[in-house]
């Protein structure tokens, strides 16, 4: 069944790409392939044990014995919330791709390809494999970076390849590390987590590891390749970026950092809490600074992803859950907001908050594009009922009597969030609309309705927290010790 | 509104006089605006008739009245129309109290005048006493503070004048739509020409006010006023309406400091031919009332043109409304312009044309500061993309 979330998209790519193009054959073929994924997670979800702390659906076969390469897959509280909000973010990705687009076969495959390969990843139970995927959705999304990208598409492309492939390298070698000094002959990582190491040898391991991981989540100052990917990557595309792949960094900073080297992480939380105290600050004060739309919402991003290092450093069960729950927390509203901006360059032909101005104009502008940012906006700074309020709630109260500096410095920040979004907004959408704007289209609804989905999304899920906790709570304790 | 340097300014006003002197208007003449000024103006001819019935409603029946719930009635207050009240199934006739109080705010002209007389004093006292005979309280009230009816009364003549000046201008904007479909109207000279025989023809219209209370008639501005359609309500409403105004509210910023608001502030100009019509259908912007009565009775051919005109088609089109009623506007004015003048503006009497000069420097110095360069400068472009 497992299989089947990460071989559907990539068999159909391989048939998108394999298929002469007639008309809108390959989007409609993603999308169909996109909606089986989803429809196959939301079997899996019904049939899903939320009580139940271990890995279910479990595939394991033997693929390369004499290196130890396991197909072991597996899904868990940590691991579902994240493969169904990838299924569900490429469906979004994929029907907010203009039609028009150039070269679609290779853009639908890739695409596909992309959420096949973090579909894989989140479901690997064995390191070596999850390697294989983090690794494989590194090629697709150059591509739809290089190829489908902004003006300096191939400098930010590269620069995501190489940043991103040493976090490969980095998290391999702490792998292999890990399986050397355990003298194990295979990856499995149940197998692995069951053995004890010296405080040393963690420290010694979990350092590439913790490296590796920052750049891909990104936290400072390891961040720098993400405003260029996403200044330069395409809607959709910002929207997979920020919604799925920076999880994969979250994800691996859970399953692996904490769950295989829990005492090396105790050691180090202090210092790591000060390090996301600081990736939340500076990921907000640079977005103050910044003048494209995007480059705020990609910075924004930054300092969000400090407060799931802080949740994952105060270990707490109800910090690691909150560490969870904002991760679909900020792939919702990172979406959304991405959306939104997308909307906007799509219509006005800029990003730029000194030029933009007015939108909220009700004949000529884009209101409805303009009431949703404000509402993303509000998501975003934490304000109750919204999906945002409850996941940084849940951090900050799980953190804070473990970590109370940096967590009142992580406040700050999300003081800050309101600071730098509402100067956009009221740069970009109050006002008189700017003379040259005032023959822009309209958007039509079909247009937003992916950003509907993700705000009845972020509504709902503020207004029923439950409806993603439950799936965690189990196995965020179960990363903690003793379980 | 476009900022102009003074010699080109004074270039400008050059220009606009020989303009007006060789027959033309203010607005460039084309097919389009002749289209879109005689369309909005059987809209607007509509829409200020039904208006003009309302204002005169309230001036007559509704007078010193506390609470006047059902003002907007008509008169016809039952479930069915208070159900299309609720539903906003109606005209905005708040947008008619909104010119009203800015003429009341601004004053001027004879209305303006004959408001702080004794004769009107003594008249309303009268009203006033004998509407509260039998309530002893509002009578105390009155006492206390005698300025307070008395000032609603003065809002009730306004109420009335206003009602009259409407309702004359509805029926010449009608008949002009009336005359361009027979073929008679053929330019925007022809429509500044239609709507300035209208104005001459009912110059000296008397402009009253009475009211009728328990069989007896108060006349609050009597005929012997001597005050008339033109020049005691039709220039003040221009004066009020069509230049000074209001900004509005969390549109625009001025800074004193620099000068934007002149030390004369009736100079101060943010009437409908200074507006900016591109925040209309935002919050708390009054036109957007008139615009939305407006669009139910737009003609075809111009609800056509405003389809193909715009990238949004019909999507904005209380903007673009208002945009053909700023060019309607400058056609009213010019032809209150030309009408006020001293002499005939065709006149080869050396000392009549310089009089005139006088007269329209005054005049183009503060209209030139308006839309019109930037409505003409538009017309031009549009052209020049139609001859390529």
């Amino acid at each position: 069944m497992l299989s089947a979330l990460i071989l559907i998209p990539c068999l159909s790519a391989a048939i998108i790409g394999l298929l002469p193009a007639k008309g809108n054959s390959p989007r409609n073929l993603a999308i169909a392939t996109a909606l089986s994924v989803l429809a196959v997670n939301l079997i899996l979800a019904f049939q899903f044990d939320f009580q139940h702390n271990g890995f279910q659906f479990v595939e394991d076969i033997a693929w390369i014995d004499w290196i130890g390469l396991n197909y072991h897959l597996g899904i868990d509280g940590l691991s579902f919330p994240l493969v169904l909000l990838n299924s569900f973010l490429t469906l979004i990705a994929i029907s907010s791709t203009n039609p028009q687009i150039q070269r679609p076969k290779l853009y639908y495959a890739m695409l596909l390809l992309l959420s096949g390969g973090a579909a894989g990843a989140f479901l690997a139970q064995d390191l070596l494999l999850f390697f294989l995927f983090y690794e494989l959705e590194i090629v697709p999304l150059y591509f739809l970076i290089a190829i489908w990208g902004g003006p300096k598409r191939g400098y930010a492309a590269m620069k995501f390849l190489l940043y991103t492939a040493l976090s490969g390298i980095l998290v391999l070698a702490s792998f292999l590390g890990l399986v050397w000094v355990t003298e194990a002959n295979n990856f499995d990582y149940l197998f692995l987590r069951s053995h004890h190491l010296p405080l040393a040898t963690q420290l010694l391991l979990l350092a590439p590891l913790l490296v590796g991981i920052f750049i891909k989540i990104p936290i400072f100052p390891f961040h720098t390749w993400l405003p260029d990917a996403h200044v330069q990557a395409s809607t959709p595309i910002s929207v997979l970026l920020a919604g799925v792949l920076l999880k994969l960094g979250t994800y691996a900073l859970l399953r692996f950092a904490v769950g295989l080297f829990f005492d090396g992480w105790l050691y180090l939380a202090p210092w790591l809490a000060i390090l996301a105290a600081i990736s939340a600050l500076y990921g907000a004060s640079c977005a103050i600074a910044q003048k494209d739309m995007k480059k705020v919402v990609a910075y924004s991003s930054v300092s969000h992803m400090g407060y799931i290092l802080l949740a994952a450093s105060a270990t707490t069960r109800l910090s690691m859950s909150a560490a969870i729950f904002q991760m679909v927390s900020h792939g919702l509203i990172s979406a959304f907001l991405f959306l939104l901006v997308g909307m906007v360059y799509k219509k006005t032909g800029s990003r730029d908050v000194d030029f933009l101005r007015g939108l909220l104009n009700p004949e000529k502008g884009l209101p409805v594009t303009g009431g949703m940012m404000i509402l993303g906006v509000m998501a975003s700074s934490g304000l109750p009922g919204m999906v945002g309020f409850i996941s940084e709630f849940l951090v900050f109260r799980g953190s804070f009597p473990i970590f109370p500096i940096p967590t009142l410095l992580c406040l700050v920040a999300t003081g800050l969030t309101a600071v730098y979004f509402l100067l956009v907004i009221n740069k970009v959408f109050f006002g008189r609309l700017t003379e040259g704007l005032a023959q822009i289209p309209p958007v039509k609804w079909k247009e937003h309705a992916p950003a509907f989905v993700l705000l009845l999304l972020i509504i709902a899920f503020g207004l029923k927290p439950d409806w993603v906790t439950h799936w965690s709570e189990v196995q965020a304790i179960a990363l903690l010790p003793g379980s | 509104m476009a900022r102009i340097s003074k010699s080109s300014k004074s270039l400008l006003v050059e220009e606009y006089i020989t303009r007006l002197e060789q027959g033309s208007a203010l607005l460039d003449d084309s097919p389009q605006n002749l289209i879109e000024v005689v369309g909005i103006l059987k809209s607007y001819g509509v829409v200020l008739d039904a208006y003009s019935v309302n204002l005169n409603y309230i001036a007559d029946t509704q007078f010193l009245k506390l609470f006047p719930f059902f003002k907007y009635f008509n008169g016809k207050v039952n479930a069915n129309t208070i159900a299309k009240f609720i539903a906003h199934d109606r005209l905005n006739y708040e947008y008619a109290e909104y010119c009203m109080k800015a003429m009341f705010w601004h004053g001027g002209g004879g209305v303006d005048a004959y408001l702080d007389t004794p004769e009107f004093a003594t008249e309303t006292e009268r009203l006033i006493k004998a509407y509260h005979r039998y309530n002893p309280l509002m009578l105390a009230l009155h006492k206390a503070f005698p300025d307070f009816m008395c000032e609603q009364m003065r809002q009730m003549a306004y109420y009335s004048a206003l009602g009259q000046f409407w309702r004359v201008m509805s029926d010449i904007f009608i008949n002009l739509s009336d005359s361009y479909e027979k073929g008679k109207v053929k330019s925007i000279p022809d429509v500044v020409q239609f709507v300035l025989d209208g104005l001459v023809a009912d110059a000296a219209l008397p402009i009253t006010y009475t009211v009728h209370l328990r069989g007896q008639e108060y006349n609050i501005i009597p005929k012997s006023a001597g005050l008339t359609f033109l020049m005691d309500t039709g220039v003040p409403y221009i004066e009020a309406i069509f230049f000074r105004g209001t900004p509005f509210a969390g549109t625009v910023s001025y800074n004193a400091q620099a000068y934007e608001i002149p030390y004369d502030l009736g100079m101060f100009n943010y009437g409908a031919l200074y507006a900016d019509p591109l925040p209309i259908g935002g919050a708390g912007i009054p036109p957007t009332l008139l615009m939305q009565d407006m669009r139910h009775f737009l003609p075809d051919y111009l609800r056509q043109l405003y389809q193909v005109k715009s990238v949004r088609g019909l999507g904005d089109l209380r903007v673009q409304i208002c945009e053909s009623f700023q060019k309607s506007m400058f056609c009213v004015t010019t032809a209150a312009v030309k009408g006020l003048a001293p002499h005939p503006l065709d006149t080869n009497d050396p000392e009549e044309k310089l009089a005139n000069r006088k007269y329209l420097t005054r005049w183009l110095n503060r209209i030139l500061e308006s839309q019109i360069i930037k409505v003409n400068n538009e017309t031009q472009d549009q052209s020049a993309l139609r001859v390529k």
